[in-house]
């Protein structure tokens, strides 16, 4: 049975859905892959919102465009980062026909521009530093761009879940490569930042949002300390997006997070539905890449 | 919302900004949006204020530099774009509230149809709670409703951004007859400044680019500055100068006092002017050397109003690959 926060949410969600059966990042705005993905994933299984899940659906399945990726809005013709989300929506969906194929292709032939050839010889020329190691591949926001930790936390998630039905060499070599990324940029606080633990040679500060998707991504094999760096930082940001990531990584690896969101529903419908993902109860084990753990109460 | 009324409100809104005077809204290419670059023919007016602290009348200051200018808003629709940033409330990181709702009054009292408010943060995704923590949703009546989240806002192409096919760019700034760009004044540790040009990459949308608006980075720091600036006209500058910040800019620095607000229409000859008051030379900043393409940066194509830079000047501390631009 829902939870009163699951409940608000989601009937919050299925009361402001698009008639195209998307959501927007706020009521009455045109949809978009990434609420409407998140929405999906927090409704998913509520008999209530069978049919809110399905003409979601649909209407993201009929964004996949030809190269196999997933475009982030209607009339942006460019596969980006939500195709990891969409990915993990086949998973989850249990639709394992060329949607989900092709978008597995997309994502294991994306890289970040850092480890293009054109890249590597300026930067062995010395005329090109991104100012961190550029020696595994992870996955930009978007064509031009190098990979951050966002996108490469999804597209760890959205990997692991497929390779339950496509193991294989390539897979692994990429979800091995993206999590030695995470590795490779976290910051010297123990969490995460949004790219790089440095710039110009000063640190930069974790984050609790990147720090918990960073810990999504990485949720198998979690690094000494990363767990009690996303405890501190916590409620340290007055963020109601960082506090939803962090319930959801935590859940993902067994832990209870201590944040709980104000009844009232945010006009940010992402993080309304971040929070529905996020609630006693919500479906945050869906970002689960592993058998679970019983969840340990703080 | 269906891709139908997506199709009957992109056509009014690139008409709106070809007339506008946006550059690339026209769905020309790069080179014919090159045939556009007019640097004013006209010396640039610029204003600079006093305003030693945010408990003043900044109102009055403001409807000063806005007269010294000759800035005409009656019957406009503007977006007053500030330069939200962190959460760290005990920094001079962000334009201070008291400056965007004296900003907010101002052009209201001066007769403009609508003022709204819009920002889209380079890496943080929480806009409304960063708006909170900065105290704008405290500090200035009815936020939520006068506020547009520029990352998560509806988009339209525009065409001829740098070599790029296109790029889309949010709904509430293509529609706007003026935008109001109110920086902070800082130092940025890759730039040399960010002031009221590089405010721009707060129009870029992070639900199309991601966070931080990476691509523009790799298409280059400087020549992004440049080209939104190119293809965003309808401007003016009110860069918030009371308390700055110096050193490792933009987030990491150190607040810094100077005591003024610099203002004009055009945004390259009031950064130089920040510039000079930083103790910066401005023509050896990268971007405003592209800049003089389509606005006036050297001294002698500025006509000063109010105070001259040397009542104001106080150098700002630089990052260390900045030595070389001291003024």
């Amino acid at each position: 049975m829902d939870t009163p926060i699951l409940g608000l949410r989601r009937e919050h969600l299925r009361r402001l859905q698009n008639a195209d059966g998307g959501w927007g990042y706020f009521a009455g705005k045109q949809s978009w892959f990434e609420p409407t993905a998140y929405a999906t994933l927090a409704l998913y299984g509520d008999k209530e919102s069978a049919g809110a899940v399905a003409g979601a659906w649909r209407l993201l399945r009929s964004w996949q465009l030809a190269d196999g990726g997933w475009k982030p809005a209607a009339h942006i013709e460019n596969s980006t980062w939500v195709t990891a989300l969409g990915v993990t929506l086949c998973t989850v969906l249990e639709e394992y026909g060329r949607p989900f194929d092709s978008g597995l292709r997309w994502l294991l032939r994306t890289t970040g521009a850092e480890s293009s050839l054109s890249f590597r010889v300026r930067e062995m020329a010395g005329l090109a530093d991104l100012g961190r190691s550029t020696k595994f591949r992870g996955w930009p926001w978007g064509g031009g761009a190098a990979s951050w930790v966002e996108p490469t936390a999804h597209s760890l998630v959205a990997l692991k879940k497929a390779a339950v039905r496509r193991p294989g060499g390539e897979i692994r070599t990429r979800i091995d490569e993206g999590e030695r990324l995470l590795t490779t940029v976290r910051a010297r606080d123990g969490g995460w930042n949004y790219g790089s633990p440095s710039v110009l040679g000063i640190e930069l500060p974790s984050y609790p949002e990147t720090t918990a998707l960073a810990l999504l991504g990485l949720q198998e094999h979690t690094p000494v300390g990363a767990l009690e760096r996303l405890r501190r930082l916590e409620g340290g940001a007055p963020s109601r997006l960082a506090d939803a990531w962090a319930s959801i990584s935590m859940s993902a690896v067994g832990e209870v997070s201590g944040c709980r969101p104000p009844r009232a529903a945010p006009a940010d419908l992402m993080i309304a539905a971040l929070e529905a993902l996020a609630a006693p109860g919500g479906n945050a084990g869906l970002f689960r890449t592993h058998p679970a753990k019983a969840e340990r109460t703080t | 919302m269906s891709s139908d009324v997506t199709r009957r409100m992109v056509l009014p809104v690139s008409a709106a900004a070809m007339l506008a005077g946006y550059a690339g809204i026209t769905g020309k290419g790069t080179s014919d949006s090159k045939a556009r670059w007019v640097a004013p023919q006209a010396r640039s007016h610029v204003a600079i204020v006093r305003a030693e602290s945010y408990s003043g009348d900044l109102a009055m200051r403001i409807r000063e530099g806005i007269r010294e200018c000759g800035l005409q808003v009656r019957g406009k629709t503007i977006l007053l774009k500030p330069n939200l940033v962190e959460f760290d409330s005990s920094t001079a990181i962000n334009t201070d509230v008291a400056l965007v709702a004296a900003a907010l009054d101002v052009f209201r009292s001066l007769g403009a149809a609508d003022v709204r408010i819009g920002e889209g943060p380079g890496h943080r995704r929480d806009t409304y709670d960063l708006a909170e923590q900065a105290g704008y949703r405290g500090g200035i009546a009815r936020f939520d409703d006068l506020f547009t989240d520029l990352n998560r806002d509806d988009v339209s192409e525009m065409h001829g951004f740098a070599d790029e096919p296109s790029m889309f760019f949010p709904n509430t700034a293509l529609k706007a007859d003026l935008i109001v760009s109110l920086p902070k004044m800082k130092t940025h540790h890759w730039a040399g400044a960010t002031l009221s040009m590089k405010n721009l990459f707060g129009l870029v949308p992070g639900s199309v680019y991601g966070w931080p608006k990476n691509k523009l980075h790799w298409i280059g720091i400087d020549r992004s500055i440049f080209e939104l600036n190119r293809n965003f006209r309808r401007t003016f500058a009110i860069v918030d100068g009371v308390i700055g910040m110096e050193g490792n800019g933009p987030i990491q620095g150190t607040p810094k006092k100077c005591g003024a607000l610099v203002m004009g229409p055009d945004l390259a000859a009031v950064d130089a002017t920040c510039c000079r008051i930083m103790g910066i030379d401005p023509e050896k900043l990268e971007y405003l050397r592209m800049a003089a393409a389509i606005g006036n940066v050297a001294e002698s194509r500025i006509e000063q109003r109010g105070e001259k830079i040397s009542a104001v000047r106080t150098n700002f501390e630089l990052s260390p690959n900045f030595k070389k631009v001291r003024l």
